[in-house]
């Protein structure tokens, strides 16, 4: 007989000395199941300050992911060093006041990725996208802006916006309703150098479709090279645009809709654009659900990323929601641990209780390899069986722990905003944010690095308490009997 | 000779100033029943473990027909040339009263079993329910199994009434004589002792 027989047999006909170790095993499987699903999890939100709108999917950057780059970014850098890495630049300000550290970015880092872009664009049922420029900063040239008599303009830079597209009709402020065209066209991706002004600002400064208006670096207006746009349309709004940030330069009537590469020309960054959203429009409304499942697994790197639905939903990376994915992988690494040590203790109470049975096989001429092996095919006997339950308890038991841990992250995020509100200002809005739903999936990936888990595991426990009876000789078997 | 201690001297990792076995030297003849003879604490298991292959001698070797058994692996050794019987602890409680000989080699367990007067309805039994006498000659038949020459037995009747240790008796005998099997019985019963072909002393070896 040999020893997976002999296995069986001890599995099956005395069973009750495997439930402790059959119990250990379902519920470590089950929190390796649970971390992984966690890690992977996308957490539906429902983002009060974005409005997607129209049969569309809107990508933009990820807030958390980005303040975690910055921070890899910096640590590439080195504290206390001046440098650049990735975008990201850290200077050395000697002032009145002592040494001041200044980090900035260039667009390279905040800029979408065309090549994720381009992914997303050639999914079957997208028909046509859109990019967006950040709101870019500019100088006039040859043309007055608007401006509040009543302002005091020392603080403001005396710019304008401008906002590129690569095809205006699908930017969120014409796909709202809000800009509308007066006169001429909107701007497509074929232009170059042309842009779609206010009517407030053509009837101040009396320009017309076909005139041209000229812009440069407002850091340096009175050198910096001056790149002209010819002007194709006039637009309107419904209501007014409301401006990213205080002062005349971000208002409504300043904003000037340009093609999508004009902006960096016209703050001096050539070539090194700053592309803020992308818009993806379904062709068939009907399949709406279908395709944005099919950009959703896109392999692009979608933790830099909130993928936003027409009803704005936003679907974020567990990876990038709090401390979740942090949190996932703690409950990874602890189950391992506590798995390893409980798995340790029940196989050495296993082997000392065996002791007689280990001892007579000796004595009868079986290797100690064999003995050995048999205790190992029962504990994978075991864990076998254990892994068949946790397999039809998984998905159940994921979306649980998942709904917990998002909603206490959530609690936990609700907090620290509360304690920190006076403590920490925000150049920008920060978007508002109420989790709507967790969608947890397991994956087949996971269900075999829980199985590899589980085997390399039990392997190690097992082979640890082993080494004691590979340690002794027969004889000491035999007379511990007595 | 079957089976040989020559100069063997053992003592334990754990007493090294306490020899249990000094020196002792005795040849095993097949066909014949010997009883190792001596009070509790004489060494008489000691030695047996020694033949068995279960350790290794301190000083000196056992030899198997003339050869060291440390010149192959013990398991061999304890796979093939001897096999083994103790006062309890003999039989594997999840298998069968066949699968339990069937362990002990490859020769087929009924007929074993008939001859050591195991009725075919207990075959299928699990161990546990067979009385002490009946487990005993299980154990018994698992020695037979194997293909072994030398049947070593600690004790055997240790835990049975007079009448069955009598038989269990009978039947080594049997064994050493109809078999031309080497049994070697450990005993301290002196009465036990005298049925055998040659009773061994544990003072006259050595020591
Ligand atoms: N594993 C052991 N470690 C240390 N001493 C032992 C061990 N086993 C037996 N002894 C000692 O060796 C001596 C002989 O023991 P043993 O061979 O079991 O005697 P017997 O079988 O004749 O009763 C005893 O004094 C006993 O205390
Ligand atoms: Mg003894």
């Amino acid at each position: 007989m040999n020893s997976l027989q002999r296995a069986l047999r001890s599995v099956i006909r005395k069973p009750i000395k495997s439930i402790l170790l059959l119990l250990v095993m379902i519920t470590v499987c089950l929190f390796l199941l649970c971390g992984m699903a966690c890690r992977n999890a996308n957490v539906q939100t429902q983002d009060t300050t974005r409005q997607a709108i129209g049969a569309g999917l809107r990508l933009d950057a990820n807030e958390k992911n980005r303040s975690k780059r910055l921070t890899e970014c910096s640590q590439k850098i080195g504290e206390g060093q001046e440098g650049s890495y990735g975008g990201v630049h850290q200077e050395k300000l000697e002032t009145a006041y002592g040494t001041q550290w200044l980090v900035w970015c260039d667009n390279s880092f905040d800029c979408l990725q065309i090549s994720d872009i381009e992914k997303l664009a050639v999914v079957p049922g997208i028909s046509d996208y859109n990019i967006s420029t950040c709101i870019t900063a500019v100088n006039p040239v040859g043309f007055d802006r608007i401006e509040d008599p009543d302002m005091d303009q020392t603080n403001d830079m005396g710019g304008v916006v401008l906002i590129g597209n690569r095809k205006m009709e699908l930017d969120s402020n014409v796909l709202s309703g809000n800009v509308t065209l007066k006169d001429g066209r909107m701007v497509t991706e074929k232009d170059q150098d042309v842009c779609v002004i206010s009517e407030q600002l053509a009837d101040q400064d009396h320009l017309v479709v076909g005139d041209k208006i000229g812009f440069n670096d407002y850091h340096d207006p009175e050198h910096s090279q001056v790149h002209e746009a010819t002007i194709i349309g006039i637009y309107q709004t419904e209501q007014l645009m409301s401006p990213l940030m205080a002062g005349d330069t971000f208002r409504s009537e300043n904003i000037i809709f340009t093609d999508l590469r004009f902006p960096e020309k016209a703050e001096g960054s050539k070539n090194n654009p700053c592309y803020e959203h992308a818009y993806f429009q379904v062709g068939d409304v009907d399949d709406y659900d279908a395709v944005k499942a099919a950009v959703s697994t896109a392999d692009i790197e979608w933790e830099r990323y909130d993928l936003i639905d027409r009803n704005g939903n936003m679907s974020t990376m567990s990876s990038n929601f709090n401390d979740l994915e942090k949190i996932s992988t703690l409950l990874i690494l602890i189950t391992f641990a506590a798995g390893f040590i409980m798995l340790f203790l029940i196989f050495v109470f296993w082997t000392k209780n065996r002791n007689y049975e280990i001892g007579i096989l000796l004595s009868l001429g079986y290797k100690k390899r064999n003995v050995l092996g048999q205790l190992f095919a029962e504990a994978f006997i075991t864990a076998l069986l254990a892994f068949v339950i946790s397999f039809t308890l998984a998905p159940a038991a994921s979306s649980v722990a998942a709904d917990y841990l998002v909603s206490a992250q959530a609690e936990q995020a609700e907090l620290e905003k509360n304690i920190n509100a006076d403590k920490v200002t925000y150049s920008t809005v920060q978007s508002e944010q109420t989790v709507v739903g967790v969608e947890v999936d397991i994956t087949k990936e996971m269900f075999l690095i829980c199985g590899a888990g589980m085997v390399i595991l039990t392997a190690v426990s097992i082979g640890t308490a082993g080494i004691g009876i590979l340690k002794k000789n027969p004889k000491d078997i035999l007379s511990e009997l007595v | 000779m079957i089976l040989e201690a020559k100069n063997v001297s053992y003592f334990y990792k754990a007493q090294k100033d306490k020899l249990i076995l000094e020196n002792v030297n005795y040849g095993f003849e097949p066909g014949k029943m010997y009883a190792l003879l001596g009070p509790s604490g004489s060494g008489k298991t000691t030695l047996l473990s020694l033949l068995a292959g279960l350790d290794i001698p301190t000083k000196g070797e056992i030899l198997y027909d003339g050869n060291p058994i440390t010149a192959r692996d013990l398991t061999e050794h304890r796979k093939h040339h001897i096999s083994l019987v103790f006062q309890s602890y003999n039989l594997i409680d999840y298998l069968t009263v066949v699968e339990n000989v069937k362990l002990g080699g490859q020769k087929t367990p009924e007929p074993i079993l008939d001859k050591m007067g195991i009725g075919k309805e207990f075959w299928k039994r699990n161990v546990l329910q067979l009385s002490g006498g009946q487990q005993q000659r299980v154990a018994i038949a698992r020695a037979l199994a194997s293909d072994a020459n030398v049947l070593l037995a600690d004790e055997p009747t240790g835990n049975l009434d007079e009448a069955t240790a009598w038989d269990v008796i009978d039947l080594l005998k049997r064994i050493a004589h109809e078999e031309g099997k080497c049994v070697i019985v450990v005993t301290h019963s002196k009465e036990l002792a005298g049925s055998v072909d040659i009773a061994i002393r544990m003072d006259q070896l050595g020591k």
